[in-house]
């Protein structure tokens, strides 16, 4: 025995209570994947839901638990200083909960489509008879639930990891199930396939790039713990290049996963090709995890270098906001639209976080909650415009629909106009919350563009809405889905959270500011 | 007294609730008592009324409570001499509109593919949206008496915003035959309109550190520098300019106005543009004096310009709503040269031009809505000869349109006297200059107004005239109609009405914002 | 290259050299080897013989499933050797002992799961 090699290796203190809600979804995916591999076909759909929805519950109530007992006062570090328990962690974390039960909902409905909006066997050759006829015939296959927990758990992995390779390892955690369900829809198999592949590639390029940047800051600061980069960064008589390029690298790995322009080509296919309510969870948790990600390396590790990096972020926020929106006055298909505009929403989010101030934090966690729940609603809704095919997502399709489906063509323009920044709805808020702090962290430029930006935004959604008010039906159009008990309750809760947020939306923003101080 | 704040905007907001899921005309009789009861609500607030406090802004009764603290949003509303004016005569308007919804319901538009929109292809056909309308109405009203109400920056924001998707919806839904383009155009503009309101008040806000309408009036600018103020007030005027409409950018205006149905037209004259004059007075220059001081010219020379190409398009107008829309920019002009001159007696004559008009205009597109309801024709060339057929209808005309040329006696006139004389007292060779032509704009108005009444009501009758059924009055439309013109003719005899309760809110805001 | 912006101006630098680096490389390596094309050059390399069928062959996907599942294992082993070395050491104890076996059984899991699904047999 070489006692050299075993010196160093002191046992960390693990807090577990601290942790628990982590544990308790990765813990209760384990056990989906046992039922997945035990259980008898039919049983394992109303188990699979019950584990997913418990699982998620439980994590939420153990967050609310330990938010309530002062950990969000008195943040903690456990395992070794690899996590951090504070009250941005917490709050993320319940915001990927409470986002994700309701993405559950989505995902579980079986009365949309008959069977679940998931392939029975993703290996089957697309297109072939086989394939049609499970299509056709087969119940989805239920491996999507653990999957979703594994990537649920690994999220809020993300947003507490406090060193950069536990970031790393959540990074995966959750990228890898995602790839894989983006390649479940039922209908359209090829153009399925195709997101999975695109995200998987470059998914792992932003992963290599953010390995790379990994090392690039260990050889700055020697370590990869947050504090000590930060330390360094002050102290370190080392050059700062290798820190900015350890920087770069890193945002680029993390702006990849929160979809900002120039690193946002995956979006649009990925969210058109994947199952509509996986996209709904990506559009809604994953940016969720990726800006917790980019909170804490901004405001933890690099806050005293911002007047370095600041710009170079500021420009990739203007460029994300215009972009986006230029894009997505452009597109002919309502997932695409909505893609485009969750890249414009990235650069919203971006600019609270760039006001590197306290209510830069708060007022960029509020936006987060208030977009996911409307985003939610949106591609829940359009689950239910369908056709022969299966969705109809094509723009033209849906002229017509506020004769055909008053309520659905109602609550589809409250949400777009929410997305639009129009008063009363929780994008006004949300939009004022993150303008406000940017403008008092100095950001007046980004926020011009924001606004200039956000109305060139409202006309895409705008035209959804004339589209389905002024204009007749065609012979052929898409009937409405009647919504499930599931998808009902995902609409409405996603719909009644926009308004509550638009008019009360101090419910939310307090906690958000209570919740806004990172422990380094 | 608070709660009758409250209530002139939470019972019109129940109304429009309660008229679109109520059956049809349950719906639009529940709509127009709402619309009843926001009225006599409003009428309410002069009594019991007790200037608060000492500030440049002394509403008679407010509210104040916090909206978003973390945001720094207040719900602070509160109405005083400058507003309640607007306030009553927006409830008005909107009853009467309710009132002539329950009695005639205007025929939305239908488009199919392959039919000319507008053609003889596109019958009538009568279905159960009345009550959508009257909902919209009342969703309007909400949006337009919160501007008027509102003490707070960013709640003025947010009432401004919410008028805009309802109007909208009624241009392009019961519009005429190209009301989808005079709606896109109208919301284009206002959308515009209101990304630079939200920059000017996002300026202000983050230079003065609050939002508050009362505190930042009655600093006057302080603690704001002279280039900020200028920015604000750029932005700020700019906007109320889009919905005013001050030219060059009033090209919305004509296309809504003449596309959108009778009640959509009196409301969008008649109180609609008064957010526009009403924020430039009491947000623009109430907050930022010092970008309004050096301004003030240009306001001034665009307000003498929009008075003068007003009355020159009028002159070759041929379509009667587009006319009057187009007088609209016109007397808008006097009210904006009132308020550019930054003294006592313009604030005065802009209060007063803003009442006469909405009276006068409203009341001028009833009648034109009227007459192309019975002629189905609002060109000019294919009326004539009114006075023969239909002389009930044909006298009310021309008591509207001479009221509203500026005959002394009526209420056009004292806006517009007062206007002058302000542009004159202010002195300066520029100001006098802008005197006068707008005193040959409001001879202009005269030109244009008598063209309009010898081309409609005299003359031998001509075919679509003789046609028109029915020829008397209806019983509603009188109803409809008498408040408007009693009030013209009380504001024009006894124009003291309006200036009595201007003058101290005025004097207080005059003090304020002179250094 | 001091100053706010030197550190930019000595990543641009850095940049263009790659960029110049490349493409003087390859510049370089047109301008001294011969140029002679031949339709034989195009064609696949397999150890100088004669390559025979297409170039688009489907491979067998277990070798690949079997092979993660090899990969998957070994690596685990890694974490195992410096757990061995430590776990009996006073202050670690039972604790170290239960959480490896949890990181083994989660393992096993997979294992389990691959078992059920057929993945482990062949034919």
């Amino acid at each position: 025995m070489n006692p050299v090699l075993a010196a160093d290796i002191t046992l960390p203190h693990i807090n577990y209570g601290a942790i628990a809600p982590i544990l308790i979804l990765l813990g209760m995916a384990c056990v989906g994947v046992l039922a997945e591999a035990f259980l008898p076909r039919t049983l394992r759909y109303p188990v699979q839901v019950l584990v997913s929805l418990v699982a998620q519950v439980a994590g939420l109530a153990t967050i609310i638990g330990l938010a309530l007992s002062n950990y969000a006062k008195k943040p903690t570090l456990t395992a070794g200083d690899a996590l951090a328990v504070d009250g941005p962690g917490l709050f993320l974390q319940g915001a990927v909960l409470v986002l994700g039960i309701v993405a559950t909902l989505l995902i579980a409905e079986r009365s949309v489509e008959r069977g679940g909006a998931f392939v029975a066997q993703a290996a089957v050759t697309a297109g072939s008879e086989a394939d049609a006829e499970q299509a056709r015939r087969q119940p989805s296959q239920t491996e999507i639930f653990p999957l979703s927990l594994f990537a649920l758990g690994g999220m809020m992995l993300f947003v507490s990891a406090n060193d950069l390779l536990t970031m790393f390892v959540a990074l995966e955690v959750f990228s890898l199930p995602l790839y894989l369900m983006c390649a479940l829809a039922r209908r359209r198999r090829l153009l399925s396939q195709e997101a999975a592949v695109k995200y998987f590639l470059l998914g792992a390029f932003s992963s290599a790039f953010f390995v790379y940047g990994i090392a690039m800051l260990y050889g700055f600061a020697g370590s990869v713990k947050f504090h000590d980069i930060a330390v360094a960064a002050i102290s370190s008589g080392k050059s700062d290049l290798l820190m900015f390029i350890g920087l770069a690298m890193l945002a680029i790995g993390l702006l990849f996963k929160a979809a900002a322009v120039p690193f946002h080509v995956w979006t649009p296919d990925v969210y058109q090709g994947a199952p509509t309510p996986v996209t709904a969870l990506m559009a809604s948790c994953t940016k969720v995890a990726a800006f917790g990600g980019i909170l804490r390396i901004f405001y933890v590790a690099f806050l005293d270098s911002r007047w370095d990096w600041r710009p170079v972020i500021g420009v990739i926020a203007v460029l994300t906001m215009v972009i986006g929106a230029i894009l997505a006055v452009t597109q002919t298909d309502i997932k695409r639209l909505l893609a485009y505009s969750s890249i414009a929403n990235a650069g919203y989010v971006l600019t609270g976080v760039l006001a590197m101030q306290k209510d830069g934090i708060s007022s960029s966690l509020f936006y987060l909650v208030t977009y996911g729940f409307t985003v939610l609603a949106a591609f829940g809704l359009v689950t239910l415009v369908r056709d022969q095919d299966g969705e109809a997502t094509h723009l033209s399709r849906w002229a017509g629909l506020g004769r055909k489906a008053p309520v659905l063509a109602g609550v589809f323009t409250f949400l777009m106009l929410s997305f639009a920044g129009i008063p009363l709805t929780s994008g006004f808020t949300g939009k004022f919350a993150v303008f406000s702090a940017a403008l008092g962290g100095g950001q007046t430029t980004l926020v011009i563009f924001g606004v200039l930006s956000s109305v060139l935004l409202a006309f895409p959604y705008l035209r959804v809405v004339v589209l389905m008010y002024l204009q007749e039906p065609a012979a052929d159009a898409p009937t409405v889905a009647v919504p499930g008990a599931l998808t009902s309750a995902a609409l409405a809760i996603g719909a009644i959270v926009t308004l509550l947020l638009g008019v009360w939306p101090s419910v939310l923003l307090d906690v958000a500011n209570s919740a806004a101080q990172f422990v380094g | 007294m608070t709660v009758l704040l409250v209530a002139t905007l939470a019972v019109p907001a129940l109304g429009a609730l309660a008229a679109a899921l109520l059956p049809d005309r349950t719906g639009r009789v529940v709509g127009t008592v709402a619309a009843a009861l926001a009225f006599l609500a409003s009428v309410a607030l002069a009594f019991g009324r007790e200037p608060g406090g000492t500030g440049a802004i002394r509403p008679w009764h407010q509210l104040d409570v916090p909206w978003a603290p973390a945001l720094d949003l207040r719900f602070h509303l509160g109405v005083d001499g400058i507003s309640w004016p607007l306030v009553v005569l927006t409830t008005l308007l909107t009853l009467l509109c309710c009132g002539y919804t329950v009695w005639r319901v205007p025929v939305p538009g239908v488009d199919r593919p392959g039919v000319d929109p507008g053609g003889p292809a596109e019958e009538a056909r009568p279905d159960d949206r009345g009550r959508y309308l009257v909902a919209l109405l009342l969703a309007i009203e909400v949006g337009i008496l919160g501007v008027f109400e509102s003490l707070d920056l960013v709640l003025f924001f947010v009432f401004f915003e919410i008028v805009l998707l309802p109007m909208y919806a009624v241009i392009a839904v019961w519009g005429g035959p190209r009301r989808r383009a005079a709606a896109t155009k109208f919301v284009l503009y206002t959308l515009f309109g209101s990304v630079l309101l939200l920059a000017g008040v996002f300026v202000v806000v983050a230079g003065a550190g609050t939002a508050d309408l009362v505190t930042l009036t009655q600093r006057g600018g302080a603690g704001l520098g002279h280039g900020t103020q200028v920015v604000a007030f750029a932005l700020l005027a700019l906007a109320f300019a889009v919905k005013s409409p001050l030219w060059p950018l009033h090209t919305w205006l004509p296309d809504a106005h003449t596309e959108a149905p009778t009640v959509g037209s009196v409301i969008l004259a008649g109180v609609l543009l008064k957010m526009g004059t009403y924020g430039l007075l009491r947000v623009a220059v109430g907050t930022v004096p010092g970008g309004a001081r050096t301004l003030a010219p240009l306001l001034g020379v665009l307000a003498t310009a929009a008075i003068l190409i007003g009355a020159l398009v009028c002159l070759r107008q041929t379509e009667l709503k587009r006319l009057i829309a187009y007088s609209s920019v016109g007397h808008m002009g006097f009210v904006l040269l009132g308020i550019a001159t930054l003294s006592a007696t313009g604030f005065q004559a802009a209060l007063v031009g803003n009442i006469a008009h909405g009276l006068l205009t409203g009341l001028l597109f009833f009648l034109a809505g009227a007459l192309k309801d019975r002629a189905h024709t609002g060109e000019l060339d294919r009326l004539g000869g009114l006075r023969e057929v239909a002389p009930g209808l044909a006298g009310l005309l021309a008591f509207a349109a001479i009221g509203s040329l500026g005959l002394p006696g009526l209420a056009g006139f004292w806006g517009e006297l007062f206007t002058v004389y302000a542009a004159v007292r202010h002195g300066g060779p520029l100001w006098m200059v802008l005197a006068v032509l707008a005193a040959v704009g409001g001879a202009l108005a005269a030109a244009y107004f008598l063209r309009l009444l010898r081309r409609v009501t005299h003359g031998p009758a001509v075919n679509a005239v003789v046609g028109l059924r029915p020829t008397a009055l209806a019983g509603a439309e009188l109803v409809a109609w008498s408040p408007l013109v009693l009030l013209a003719l009380a504001v024009g005899l006894a124009p003291s009405l309006v200036l009595a309760l201007t003058a101290a809110p005025v004097h207080a805001l005059v003090t304020a914002v002179t250094p | 290259m001091s100053g706010y912006l030197g550190s930019y101006a000595t990543l641009g630098i850095l940049l263009v050299v790659g960029v110049v680096l490349f493409g003087a490389a390859f510049a370089g390596n047109r301008l001294l080897r011969p140029h002679r094309p031949d339709p034989g050059k195009l064609t696949t390399y397999e150890s100088g013989v004669d390559p025979v069928g297409g170039d688009w062959a489907q491979a067998e996907i277990r070798y690949y499933v079997f092979a993660y599942l090899y990969v998957l294992f070994a690596v685990e082993s890694v974490f195992l050797f410096p757990w061995a070395l430590v776990f009996a050491r006073p202050g670690f104890g039972t604790t170290t002992l239960v959480e490896m076996a949890v990181f083994v059984a989660v393992l096993l899991l997979g294992l389990l799961y691959a078992w059920r699904k057929g993945v482990l047999r062949w034919t």
